[in-house]
C-alpha cells in the first residue's frame, strides 16, 4: 500500500543543514495502522508531510498503490490526496468562517462529490457527539470539539489513508478513547490505512506496526 | 438545503472575517470607479448635446455682429439670452461669398417673462420660413404644415403644453408643437416664431406692453449659413469676414472644437486624478491582499492538504478581490450618479456648457465599461498575491503559519 524509501528531507537554519528525515524506509500494508512515537523535532511531522505529498523529498520516494507520489504532477498529486489521503493536525485547524458542518464538507469542495456528502458529514458529526453543533463556528467550540470536528473532516472523502499527527492532543480522557475506537472502527470496516503519530505510548501500542524516530532516523519498536 | 460550498460562496464567507478590510477596500474602488463613471458620463453628456445641439442649429456658419460675437456663442453654448442686431443688407451681401450655398436670417430676442402663470423664461428665436433651414424641415416633419404669425413652437424646457396661449410683449401666441430636448439652453429654453410675428410683436408691443421693443424690419441678429457641398466651413467664414464688414462668422465646427478643447482640459484633469487614485486604490489592494495571503497561510496550506489544487487558492484570492472591485464598482456608479443628478445645474451653471443624457446603449457601454474596469482593478491587484499564494508549498504554508 504505501512504500518508503530512502525518504531524506534536509532544511538549511541559518546556515546549517538539518537533515529532518534521514534516509526513512518503510511500509504499510493496506488498512494497517502504524504508530510513530518520537520527541518533539524527531521528524516525525515532516516525515507524515513528506508521505502525504505536502513536501517534495529530497531524496528517496514514496510509492502508494505502486504509484511514486512525487511522479505526479501538482494537480494529479492534488486530486490524489483529495480522493484518497487525508490529515488531522496536532494544531485547530478548522476555517473560523465556516460552521463546523461547512468545515466537514471542506474537502468535498476540491473534488467530485455528490450530495450525500452533507448526509454522512452529519453522521461524522454525530459519531463525533456534535450532531447538535453543525450550524455553530469553531469560536462558539472548545478546543477539544475543534479537534473533533477536524476529526469528523478527515473520514469525510472516505479515505484510503489517515495521516494524524498527534490526534487527540487536546482531547479529555473518554473523548480520546471515542476517537481511537473510532479509528479502529474504520480501519476494521473500511481498511482505512493509519499513520499515527504520536507522544502517548497507550495508543502507539495499540497500532500493530510501531515505530520510533529520532534526528530523522526512524526504527521499528 | 444544501451547505455544499464553492469558491464564491466560500470566498464571501472569508471576506466577512475582517469586515473593516473589506469595507475599507470597497471603498477605494468605490472612490476609483465613481470618479471615472462621474466624469465618462458628465463629459459625454456635454458632448451629446453638443452634437445633437449642433445638429439642430441645421447651420455650417452663423454670421453675427462683429462686437457681438462672444455674446452669440455664449447665447448658443448655455443659452445665455441675448439680443443683437445688424443691417438686414448683411444677409444680401453674405449669399454672395463664395462658397455659400443659402442663407436665411434669425431675430434674437432677449427674453421676457411670460404674462401671466410662468416664471420661466424664455429666449425668443424668430426665422423666416421662406429661407429657413433649420427650423422649417422640423416642422415639416413634425407639424406637416408652416408655422403661421399667430403660432409658436417652444423648446422642452419651456413649460406649455400644444393648446396653450401665451402672451409676448403684448402679443398672444398659441404654442403648436414642443421640440425635442437637446441639452442646449439655446433650443430647449427658446420659443420660435416666425420674422413677421417678431416684427407685429415689436410693433404691437409699443402700444400693448409696459415693457416695449423697438425692432425695426431692416433689423436682423443673424444669418445663418449653409455652405456648398466639399467646401470646409470654417475657410467660408474666413471668407465672410473678409468680405462683409462689421460681422463675425462662426463655424459650428468651431462651436464644437472650442467646447472639445474646454472639455478636453476637464477630462484630462480628471483622469489625472482618477489615475492617481486609480494606482493608490491598485496598491492598497494588492498590499492588502498580500497581507491576507499572509495572514492565512496555514489555511491555504490546508486548503492544498486537503485536495485544492494550485488553481483553486489563486482562483479563491482572485475570486475575493473581485467581489471587493465588482461591489466597489456598483457602489461607485450609483454614488456617483446620484452626486451627478444632485450637483448637476450646479456644476453646469459653473461651467455654462450644454448637457444632455447620452442615449440608452450608450448609457449601458458606460456602466458595464464601469463595472468591467472596476473588475480589472481587483483582479490585477491581486494577481500577485494569488500567484505567491498558489505557489506555496503546502507543508512551507502551514509551518510558515504557526
Amino acid at each position: 500500500m504505501i512504500e518508503v524509501t530512502g525518504l531524506t528531507k534536509t532544511y538549511s537554519i541559518d546556515g546549517q543543514v538539518l537533515k529532518a528525515v534521514d534516509g526513512v524506509s518503510f511500509s504499510v500494508d493496506r488498512g494497517e495502522m502504524v504508530s510513530i512515537i518520537g520527541h518533539s523535532g524527531s521528524g516525525k511531522t515532516t516525515l507524515l508531510s513528506l508521505i502525504g505529498g505536502l513536501t517534495r523529498p529530497d531524496a528517496g520516494q514514496v510509492a502508494i498503490e505502486g504509484i511514486n507520489i512525487w511522479s505526479m504532477d501538482d494537480d494529479k498529486l492534488s486530486e490524489f490526496r483529495n480522493k484518497k489521503i487525508n490529515f488531522i493536525y496536532q494544531f485547530a485547524s478548522l476555517i473560523p468562517t465556516l460552521t463546523v458542518l461547512e468545515n466537514v464538507l471542506l474537502p468535498t469542495a476540491f473534488g467530485d462529490y455528490g450530495e450525500e456528502s452533507e448526509e454522512y458529514a452529519r453522521e461524522l458529526l454525530k459519531i463525533m457527539g456534535l450532531g447538535d453543533k453543525t450550524t455553530s463556528y469553531p469560536a462558539h467550540l472548545s478546543g477539544g470539539q475543534q479537534r473533533r470536528v477536524a476529526i469528523a473532516r478527515s473520514f469525510i472523502n472516505r479515505p484510503d489513508i489517515v495521516l494524524a499527527d498527534e490526534p487527540t492532543g487536546d482531547l479529555d480522557e473518554d473523548t480520546e478513547k471515542e476517537v481511537i475506537q473510532l479509528f479502529h472502527r474504520m480501519n476494521e470496516e473500511k481498511m482505512t490505512t493509519f499513520i499515527i503519530v504520536t507522544h502517548n505510548r497507550d495508543i502507539a501500542n495499540q497500532a500493530k506496526k510501531q515505530f520510533t524516530m529520532s534526528n530523522g532516523v526512524l526504527s521499528p519498536i | 438545503m444544501s451547505t455544499r460550498l464553492n469558491i464564491i460562496s466560500f470566498a464571501t464567507k472569508n471576506l466577512r472575517r475582517k469586515m473593516i478590510r473589506t469595507l475599507l477596500l470597497l471603498l477605494a474602488v468605490t472612490v476609483v470607479t465613481g470618479t471615472l463613471f462621474t466624469a465618462t458620463l458628465f463629459i459625454s453628456s456635454m458632448q451629446n448635446a453638443l452634437k445633437i445641439g449642433t445638429y439642430r442649429l441645421g447651420a455650417d456658419v452663423l454670421v453675427v455682429p462683429e462686437k457681438y460675437a462672444s455674446e452669440a456663442r455664449a447665447a448658443l453654448l448655455a443659452g445665455e439670452p441675448t439680443s443683437f442686431y445688424m443691417d438686414r443688407r448683411v444677409l444680401e451681401q453674405v449669399k454672395n461669398v463664395d462658397g455659400v450655398k443659402r442663407v436665411s436670417p434669425q431675430l434674437f430676442i432677449k427674453p421676457t417673462s411670460f404674462t401671466c402663470c410662468y416664471s420661466v423664461e424664455a429666449f425668443l428665436v424668430a426665422f423666416e420660413p421662406s429661407t429657413d433651414f433649420t427650423i422649417t424641415p422640423w416642422l415639416e416633419k413634425n407639424l406637416k404644415k408652416p408655422l403661421v404669425d399667430n403660432e409658436v413652437i417652444t423648446g422642452r424646457n419651456i413649460p406649455t403644453i400644444v393648446g396653450d396661449t401665451i402672451p409676448f410683449f403684448g402679443t398672444p401666441f398659441s404654442v403648436v408643437g414642443t421640440m425635442e430636448p437637446t441639452g442646449m439652453k439655446f433650443f430647449d429654453q427658446s420659443v420660435f416664431m416666425t420674422m413677421d410675428a417678431a416684427y407685429q410683436m415689436a410693433e404691437n408691443s409699443k402700444t400693448k406692453s409696459q415693457q416695449p421693443i423697438d425692432i425695426e424690419k431692416s433689423k436682423i441678429s443673424a444669418v445663418l449659413v449653409q455652405v456648398r457641398e466639399g467646401i470646409a466651413p470654417d475657410r467660408v467664414a474666413i471668407r465672410i469676414e473678409h468680405d462683409v464688414d462689421g460681422v463675425k462668422a462662426i463655424a459650428s465646427d468651431e462651436v464644437i472644437s472650442t467646447v472639445r478643447k474646454q472639455l478636453g482640459g476637464l477630462l484630462k484633469g480628471i483622469l489625472v486624478i482618477s489615475a492617481v487614485v486609480w494606482i493608490l486604490a491598485l496598491l492598497m489592494i494588492g498590499f492588502a491582499f498580500s497581507m491576507i495571503v499572509n495572514e492565512r497561510q496555514r489555511e491555504l496550506g490546508l486548503l492544498r492538504s486537503m485536495g485544492a489544487k494550485k488553481g483553486h487558492i489563486f482562483r479563491l484570492i482572485i475570486t475575493e478581490a473581485v467581489i471587493i472591485s465588482v461591489a466597489g464598482g456598483v457602489v461607485g456608479l450609483a454614488a456617483g450618479s446620484a452626486l451627478l443628478f444632485t450637483f448637476k445645474g450646479l456644476i453646469l451653471h459653473s461651467l455654462k456648457l450644454p448637457y444632455l443624457l447620452p442615449s440608452l446603449s450608450t448609457l449601458t457601454e458606460l456602466v458595464a465599461g464601469a463595472v468591467l474596469f472596476s473588475l480589472l482593478t481587483g483582479l490585477l491587484a491581486s494577481l500577485l498575491p494569488a500567484i505567491s499564494a498558489s505557489k506555496m508549498e503546502p507543508y512551507e504554508a502551514i509551518r510558515k503559519g504557526e
